[in-house]
C-alpha cells in the first residue's frame, strides 16, 4: 500500500479549514430548522465522517439515519443509471423534514434519483448537504441547499472519501496525481 | 424534543476523556497491527462517531465497511434470538484482519451472532471494539479485545447512542434520569 504522500497533488483543503466549515454548516442548518423537527440521513460510506462531525455541530435536536446506495450500471454509483437501495431508512419520513448528508455531488444522477425515491414518501421537506460539489461534472439538475467547498473535476480523497477504499481517515482533502498512483494488489 | 439537561443524571464520560481514551484505542490497534491493513467495521448506527473518531487516529493503512442488523425478536436488538442483517458488508472479508466496532456490548447476543456469522468467511483475524462494556448485563460469552470504559448497569445515552432515536450527536455519554424522562414521556 502506497504512502499518499506518493501521489498525492495538492491539499485542496486543510483539516481546520473542514471543522470551520462543518462548524458553519452545522450553525446554519440548526438556524433554517430552529424549533422543527429534523432527520439527518447519512449516506453511505463516503458521508460518515462528515455526518459523523456535522452532526456535532447541529445544536438543534435531530434523528440520525443511515442510507446505502449501489447503481445498476458499472461499479461506481454515481455513473447513470438507476439506484439500487442496499440499506433503506429505518424511520419513516412521511411529514418530516429530512436532511440528505452526502460526502461529494459530480453527476448528480444518484442524488437526483434519491430525492425521487425519497419524495414518493411524502416528507414534509427535503433538503441536501453536501462537503464538496463538483459543479463541472453535473449532468442532471440537482439542488444543493447546502454545500461545504466547491471542488475542481480532480480525483479526490480524504476526510471521509476513499480510493479504491483506502485514506477514508486522512483529515484533509486532497487531490491525486493518478500518474503516481498505484492501485493495492488484490 | 427536550433539552438533554432536563434528563441527565450525570455526565458519566466527559468529551475530553473520550477524545483521550478514543486515541489510545486507535494507538493500540497501530501497534498491534503495525505494517498490516485492517478493515474496521461500523455497526449501525450507533458505533458510527465512535468508528470515525476511532478510523482518524489510525496510522496504519485501514478501510472501512457498514453493518447494520436487527433481531428477529421484539424490536429491541440487544434481545436474544437471531440475528438478521440488514446491510450486509461490502467488503470480502477472507484473508483480512477485521475489527467489529461497537458502541457498547451488553447482553452479548448480537456481537457473539455477529462473530460467528463473520467467522464463516474466513477472515485472517477477527476482533472486537467496544467503546462501552456493560459487563454485569452479560449472558453470553464475548471476547473484547479493545474496550473503551468499563460501565455500571446505567441507562446511557449521547456520542452515537440515542435515546429514543434522538441525542446520538451529544460529545459526551451520559447517564439518563429515567425517572425524570419516563414522567416527561407522558
Amino acid at each position: 500500500m502506497q504512502d499518499y504522500r506518493e501521489f498525492i497533488d495538492e491539499i485542496l483543503v486543510d483539516e481546520s479549514t473542514v471543522e470551520k466549515r462543518v462548524r458553519e454548516l452545522g450553525y446554519q442548518i440548526s438556524n433554517d430548522y430552529a424549533g422543527q423537527d429534523l432527520l439527518v440521513v447519512c449516506l453511505l460510506r463516503g458521508g460518515l465522517t462528515f455526518t459523523a462531525d456535522l452532526t456535532r455541530f447541529i445544536t438543534i435536536y435531530h434523528e440520525l439515519d443511515c442510507m446505502s446506495l449501489s447503481s445498476y450500471g458499472t461499479g461506481h454509483y454515481a455513473s447513470s443509471g438507476n439506484v439500487r437501495v442496499n440499506l433503506d431508512l429505518m424511520t419513516n419520513i412521511e411529514g418530516r423534514n429530512v436532511l440528505l448528508v452526502e460526502d461529494i455531488v459530480d453527476s448528480g444522477r444518484t442524488l437526483a434519483h434519491v430525492l425521487m425515491m425519497l419524495k414518493t414518501r411524502d416528507p414534509k421537506s427535503v433538503k441536501v448537504c453536501v462537503l464538496l460539489d463538483k459543479k463541472m461534472r453535473r449532468e442532471v439538475p440537482v439542488e444543493v441547499d447546502y454545500v461545504g467547498f466547491d471542488v475542481p473535476d480532480k480525483y479526490i480523497f480524504g476526510y471521509g472519501i476513499d480510493i479504491d477504499e483506502h485514506f477514508r481517515h486522512l483529515p484533509f482533502i486532497g487531490s491525486a496525481d493518478l500518474s503516481k498512483y498505484k492501485k493495492p494488489e488484490k | 424534543m427536550q433539552d438533554y439537561h432536563d434528563i441527565l443524571a450525570e455526565v458519566l464520560i466527559d468529551e475530553v476523556s473520550l477524545k483521550k481514551r478514543v486515541k489510545e484505542l486507535a494507538d493500540e490497534i497501530n501497534r498491534d497491527y503495525a505494517g498490516q491493513q485492517v478493515l474496521l467495521i461500523c455497526i449501525l448506527r450507533g458505533a458510527l462517531p465512535f468508528m470515525v473518531d476511532l478510523m482518524r487516529n489510525l496510522s496504519i493503512q485501514n478501510a472501512i465497511d457498514c453493518m447494520a442488523i436487527s433481531s428477529y425478536g421484539q424490536g429491541k436488538r440487544e434481545s436474544t434470538g437471531n440475528v438478521r442483517m440488514t446491510l450486509d458488508l461490502q467488503t470480502n472479508i477472507e484473508g483480512k484482519n477485521v475489527i467489529l466496532v461497537e458502541d457498547i456490548v451488553d447482553s452479548g447476543h448480537t456481537i457473539a451472532h455477529v462473530l460467528e456469522l463473520l467467522r464463516t468467511r474466513k477472515p485472517k483475524t477477527l476482533k472486537v471494539c467496544t467503546l462501552l462494556d456493560k459487563s454485569s448485563r452479560r449472558e453470553v460469552e464475548v471476547p473484547i479485545d479493545y474496550r473503551g470504559f468499563s460501565i455500571a448497569n446505567k441507562f446511557v445515552f449521547g456520542y452515537g447512542l440515542d435515546l429514543d432515536e434522538y441525542y446520538r450527536n451529544l460529545p459526551f455519554v451520559g447517564v439518563v434520569d429515567l425517572e425524570r424522562y419516563i414522567s416527561s414521556q407522558n
